[in-house]
């Protein structure tokens, strides 16, 4: 048969009109019930790889996963991810077990991505699967954090996933009460009880200034600080007992800090706190975070944890956090600062003693 | 709007009337006199040429329109034309070559009494006095000097080429990332001058400036034994506010917890002609406003806003500032 190029194309012409008449028919089965034809669930999923693989090329690996942070990632894996992707000890329910496509119980799945592919898949979730992208696309830090912790799934136990998870579970009593409770426990399960911090990832709260966690906790609820894991349990914990938690972490007892560390590093800490660094236009850290008298809405960063120091000053540098009225301050100090700067500072604060508490306004 | 902002704030002042005069034609120092004689000199002799040159083709073309013989003509072209010229250009070179050693009297400035160190910043000056045989005395923004006493000033930049220039007392010399340049100034009469940055140094170039304060001896001296002790004021209440908001990380002020060195020192703020490096009048509402948006009275300063604290407490810090005598 002889097709004229005339009539091939009045044929293309008209295919678009043919297609949207078939959508709007609705003759096509969106039901999941079914499941896709075998050619279909094929394609879906090479093309899936193939994407993940090839824009996995662009990912900058970090040398070393960050392993000592993987403990925010699991209460963050327990509360938005376990649901669908199942935990040690909890397997997928058979809800989700009808999702098309099925999620992949991760135990037994993490081991066929490389890290640059489960960081990609992490961020930035998967369309028409119901995999979401990371709560902001700001902080990467929290996602290698989770693609440290899920290296660790397949090996861990019950118990071990537990602990990370969940700490010491607090048993929320009834009533209005019950709901701070059940906040307070949120916060316990990195925080920890004592608001020490669970890890060396984790701020210490307790002892902190009561308007500053005030003021940070409004920050992440508001997705004015960027923060995939802070934002979740920000949002749960309703404003009305933001100033109770507030309350409840600055009275308890702060811990002493530490011994030890590189004395030469610790020395040009030191002197960076103390003088600042005049021509790279760094503040003296301590005119306004080791003041007694200072403003409550200047934490104290005194015996917190060397690599939380270090991550956040280097969020500031990246211009990644802020989100209240003087975050600013913060962004235009750590501007000048250089990466062995920023190992000296957190080297120093982690091991000097936090001034005592601060009056409140 | 930051812009609009900034715009008219200098403009505030300039119609205000800066306390000061700018120009190089009213010298008050011992070299802007020489080169304003250098001027008036240069001036002088080229009208009078000028006038001649008119005067002479005047005449030949409305008086005396004869054809000159060759002879004639060839020995006005030989002494109009190449004589005079060469005598006179020498003997201006010369007076001008002359009066080069006075302008850049280097053999005398490390005899200076006196040696102030001037550092250019984005977008302001850093100063500490160095008189002989007592400790230095640090300050910002204004530059006061004994009349009738030879002054050393070494000029240096922490950031990108600055120029510092006292039109009535003297300069200009560039001041050079990496080196120190030298200039010798003598002020001979009392008074007050606005010293602009005269080499494009980005965003607030135009808005960096500082005042040189011309003073007899003994009030000099007795001004400059006031600056090297703490203020009076340094302790008192709004100060506590000072301190509290963290402004002491940036800024020095003597005799208080202040110990910062990254921005200018406010040890004896009050005592300045301007403020925002000779921007500002140097009132308490000035200096508030200073503290809330520095950003739009200053695109580019490395100074963050401070408009989230409490008005009160911008206010009572800017009355104990403006209190630093």
């Amino acid at each position: 048969m002889h097709i004229s190029w005339k009539k091939l194309a009045i044929a293309l012409a008209i295919l678009p009109f043919v297609v949207v008449l078939a959508a709007w028919i609705g003759f096509f089965n969106v039901g999941a019930s079914s499941g896709h034809w075998k050619i279909t669930e094929w394609f879906l999923h090479f093309a899936m790889r193939s994407a993940v693989r090839t824009y996995a090329l662009a990912v900058d690996v970090p040398e070393a996963l960050p392993r000592h942070a993987i403990q925010p990632a699991a209460g963050h894996f327990a509360r938005g991810c376990a649901i669908c992707h199942g935990a040690p000890g909890e397997p997928r329910s058979p809800v989700v077990m009808r999702m098309l496509p099925q999620p992949p119980d991760l135990a037994g799945t993490v081991g066929e991505w490389s890290d640059a592919e489960l960081f990609r898949i992490v961020k930035h979730g998967v369309r028409f699967t119901g995999m979401p992208a990371w709560p902001t696309q700001e902080r990467d830090d929290e996602v290698w954090a989770m693609v440290a912790f899920l290296r660790e799934l397949p090996s861990m136990d019950e118990a071990i996933y537990r602990d990370l998870a969940y700490g010491e579970r607090l048993a929320p009593p009834a009533g209005a009460a019950g709901a701070l409770r059940q906040a307070l426990a949120d916060c316990a399960r990195c925080h920890g009880a004592d608001g020490l911090g669970r890890g060396p990832a984790i701020p210490v709260l307790a002892g902190q200034s009561e308007a500053y966690l005030l003021e940070s906790l409004r920050a992440y609820a508001e997705g004015a600080r960027a923060s995939g894991l802070m934002t979740m349990p920000a949002t749960e914990a309703k404003p009305q007992f933001w100033p109770d938690l507030a309350k409840h972490f600055a009275a308890l007892p702060t811990m002493h800090p530490g011994v030890g560390g590189d004395p030469a590093l610790v020395r040009r800490g030191r002197e960076i706190a103390e003088k600042g660094v005049k021509d790279a236009g760094v503040p003296a850290c301590l005119g306004c975070h080791g003041r007694h008298d200072r403003s409550p809405l200047y934490p104290s960063i005194a015996g917190q944890p060397e690599r939380y120091i270090e991550a956040q000053l280097g969020l500031f540098r990246a211009g990644k956090r802020g989100g209240t009225r003087f975050g600013h301050l913060m962004a235009n100090a750590a501007k000048g600062l250089t990466d062995d700067d920023v190992r000296a500072l957190a080297a120093y604060f982690s091991l000097s003693a936090a001034p005592s508490a601060t009056g409140t306004r | 709007m930051g812009q609009h902002f900034s715009l008219s704030a200098a403009s505030l002042l300039l119609a205000s009337g800066y306390p000061g005069a700018r120009s190089v034609l009213e010298p008050a120092g011992e070299e802007a006199q020489q080169i304003a004689v250098l001027f008036w000199v240069m001036l002088s002799g080229g009208a009078v040429i000028w006038l001649g040159v008119v005067g002479l083709l005047l005449h030949s073309a409305l008086f005396n329109r004869r054809r000159l013989a060759e002879k004639s003509a060839s020995s006005i072209i030989l002494w109009g034309g190449v004589v005079f010229p060469s005598v006179t250009l020498c003997a201006l070179l010369a007076y001008a070559l002359w009066l080069m050693p006075g302008l850049r009297p280097f053999a005398q400035a490390s005899s200076a009494a006196l040696r102030i160190e001037v550092t250019g910043r984005q977008f302001w000056w850093e100063v500490v006095y160095r008189p002989s045989q007592r400790p230095p005395v640090a300050s910002a923004n204004e530059i006061r000097l004994p009349v009738g006493e030879r002054v050393e000033l070494s000029l240096k930049s922490a950031d990108v080429i600055h120029s510092f220039w006292i039109p009535p007392l003297g300069g200009k010399m560039d001041m050079i990332p990496g080196r120190t340049n030298r200039l010798s100034l003598m002020a001979t009469k009392p008074g007050i001058f606005r010293g602009p940055c005269t080499e494009y140094c980005g965003t607030s170039h135009a808005l960096m400036a500082f005042s040189a304060v011309a003073m007899e001896p003994e009030a000099f001296r007795s001004w400059l034994a006031a600056q090297a002790i703490p203020a009076e004021g340094a302790g008192a209440s709004g100060g506590a506010l000072f301190l509290r908001h963290g402004c002491g990380s940036c800024h020095f002020v003597a005799g208080t917890d202040a110990r910062g060195l990254i921005g200018p020192d406010l040890s004896h703020l009050g005592s300045r002609v301007t403020v925002g490096a000779g921007i500002l009048p140097n009132t308490e509402d000035a200096v508030a406003r200073f503290i809330a948006r520095p950003d739009l009275i200053k695109p580019g300063s490395r100074m963050p806003a401070f408009d989230m604290l409490p008005p009160d407490d911008i206010r009572a810090i800017a009355a104990w500032l403006r209190g630093l005598q």
